[in-house]
C-alpha cells in the first residue's frame, strides 16, 4: 500500500517539494553547494569561512526564517582526516528542515561559534567540544559539560583510547 | 493467629501450661525486616522501567511481597535495587546514596549492566563493569532486563537471606552473594504460552460475547 492509496491525490515517487529550498539557497550565491552524502532532509554544504554568513542569512531572512537550531553535532571521518560539523535547522513558521554540513581539518579543528545566532548553540557546541574536541572561535564559555573537568582527551574521536577501556580480542576460529 | 503458627512457629516454643509463646527477638525482627523492604527510588536506565512498569505495576505487583513502598529519600529506604547502567560520573553518587541509607541495608543488582557492564563492557570509556566495584551486592538477578518472575525470585532469595543471616548480636554477617536466575519451575515454554495468550486476548474480540456482557439487564439496548 502506497501513500496515494491512503490519501487520494498524493503524488508518489516525485522529488520532495522542499528541494526547492536547496535551489533557493544555492541561488543566494553564499558559496553553498549541494550536499554530497546521504541525508534524510534538504541538505547543503559550505566551506568553513562562509559558514557564519550563510547561517546568519538563513536565520534573519524572512524568506527562510530558520528560527530553531534543533541539533548540532559532529562526525569523525578518520580516513578523510576531517571532522564534519552538522547543523540541523528547523523553521517553526515555514515548517521546514535543513541540514548544513561543514568540513574542518582534523588536526586543526577550529570553527566559528554560532551562539550569536541561536543562543542554544552555546550548550550544543560545549557538548561537541567535550566529546570531539572541536574548538569554537568566539564561544563565551567553552568548558566541558558531560565529562569531569580534568578529563584528558576527547572520547568520541575514533582514535581515542585510555587505560580504562577494554578492547575485545578477535575470536580465532 | 495464622502468622504465629505459620511464620514464627519454627522459632517459637510454647511454655507448657500457659498460653504464651517464647521466641528469639532476632528472628521476629528479621521476619519483620524481610517482609517490609522499602526500596529506594533509584533507576538509571531500561531495567528501571521494567522494574516500575512490569514488576511494580498491577499484573505482577511487587506489593505482594511487601516491597512496594519506594522511598525517594535514602534515609528511609533499606533496599537498593540497582536498575541500569552505572557510569563513571554516577558511581560516586551511587556510593553516597548507599552510605546515606540506614543500616541494615540490602542491595539487589538487576540486569546485565549492573552485573558486569553488559553490552558496554568493551570499548566503553565510561561504563563501570559491575556495580559491585562500588558497593557490596547481596543478590544478582541476570537478564536484560530480567523478567518480573526473575526479580521476584531475587527478592524472595533476599528475604530468605535476611531471615537466616544477619542478627542483632552479629551485625554485618551476610551469606555469600547469590546469582538468581529464573525459578526452575518456570520454563521458556511457559513464558511463550503466556505471551501467546496475552496476544490472543488482545487481538481477538468476540463482539457478540462482549455485547451480551455489556447488555443492560432490562433489555433496553437489544
Amino acid at each position: 500500500m502506497s501513500t496515494s492509496d491512503i490519501i487520494p491525490g498524493t503524488p508518489v515517487n516525485e522529488p520532495l517539494p522542499q528541494s526547492e529550498l536547496v535551489k533557493s539557497i544555492l541561488a543566494l550565491d553564499l558559496r553553498a553547494a549541494p550536499y554530497e552524502g546521504n541525508a534524510d532532509c534538504p541538505a547543503v554544504q559550505v566551506p568553513v569561512d562562509g559558514l557564519l554568513k550563510l547561517l546568519t542569512k538563513l536565520r534573519r531572512d524572512p524568506e527562510f526564517n530558520f528560527d530553531m537550531l534543533s541539533s548540532h553535532t559532529a562526525v569523525d571521518r578518520l580516513e578523510q582526516n576531517v571532522f564534519e560539523l552538522v547543523y540541523y535547522l528547523y523553521s517553526l513558521t515555514k515548517q521546514k528542515r535543513l541540514l548544513v554540513s561543514v568540513l574542518i581539518p582534523r588536526d586543526n579543528p577550529v570553527a566559528p561559534t554560532c551562539s550569536g545566532i541561536w543562543k542554544i548553540a552555546e550548550w550544543q557546541e560545549r557538548e561537541v567540544y567535550d566529546l570531539f574536541g572541536v574548538c569554537y572561535d568566539g564561544h563565551p564559555d567553552l568548558r566541558r559539560v558531560f565529562l569531569e573537568d580534568d578529563w584528558q582527551g576527547f572520547p568520541l574521536r575514533k582514535d581515542y583510547h585510555d587505560d580504562f577501556m577494554l578492547t575485545r580480542e578477535p575470536i580465532e576460529s | 493467629m495464622g502468622l504465629t503458627k505459620e511464620k514464627i512457629a519454627p522459632a517459637a516454643e510454647k511454655i507448657p501450661g500457659v498460653s504464651y509463646l517464647m521466641t528469639r527477638m532476632d528472628q521476629v525482627i528479621n521476619l519483620a525486616r524481610s517482609n517490609s523492604l522499602w526500596p529506594l527510588t533509584f533507576g538509571t536506565s531500561c531495567c528501571a522501567i521494567e522494574m516500575m512498569m512490569a514488576t511494580g505495576a498491577s499484573r505482577h505487583d511487587i506489593a505482594r511481597f511487601g516491597a512496594e513502598v519506594a522511598r525517594p529519600s535514602p534515609r528511609q529506604a533499606d533496599l537498593l535495587i540497582i536498575a541500569g547502567t552505572i557510569v563513571k560520573r554516577m558511581a560516586p553518587r551511587l556510593r553516597t546514596l548507599y552510605e546515606q541509607m540506614a543500616e541494615p541495608r540490602y542491595v539487589i543488582a538487576t540486569g546485565a549492566c549492573t552485573i558486569s557492564g553488559g553490552p558496554f563492557i568493551y570499548q566503553s570509556y565510561t561504563t563501570i563493569r559491575g556495580a559491585d566495584e562500588i558497593i557490596p551486592v547481596d543478590v544478582y538477578v541476570p537478564g536484560c532486563p530480567p523478567r518480573p518472575e526473575g526479580l521476584f525470585y531475587g527478592l524472595l532469595t533476599l528475604q530468605q537471606m535476611i531471615r537466616k543471616g544477619e542478627t542483632i548480636r552479629q551485625p554485618g554477617v551476610r551469606r555469600k552473594p547469590v546469582l538468581c536466575a529464573l525459578p526452575p519451575e518456570i520454563t521458556l515454554a511457559d513464558i511463550q504460552k503466556e505471551m501467546e495468550e496475552l496476544l490472543k486476548k488482545d487481538s481477538e474480540v468476540d463482539v457478540e460475547q462482549t455485547r451480551k456482557e455489556l447488555a443492560w439487564p432490562t433489555g433496553l439496548n437489544k
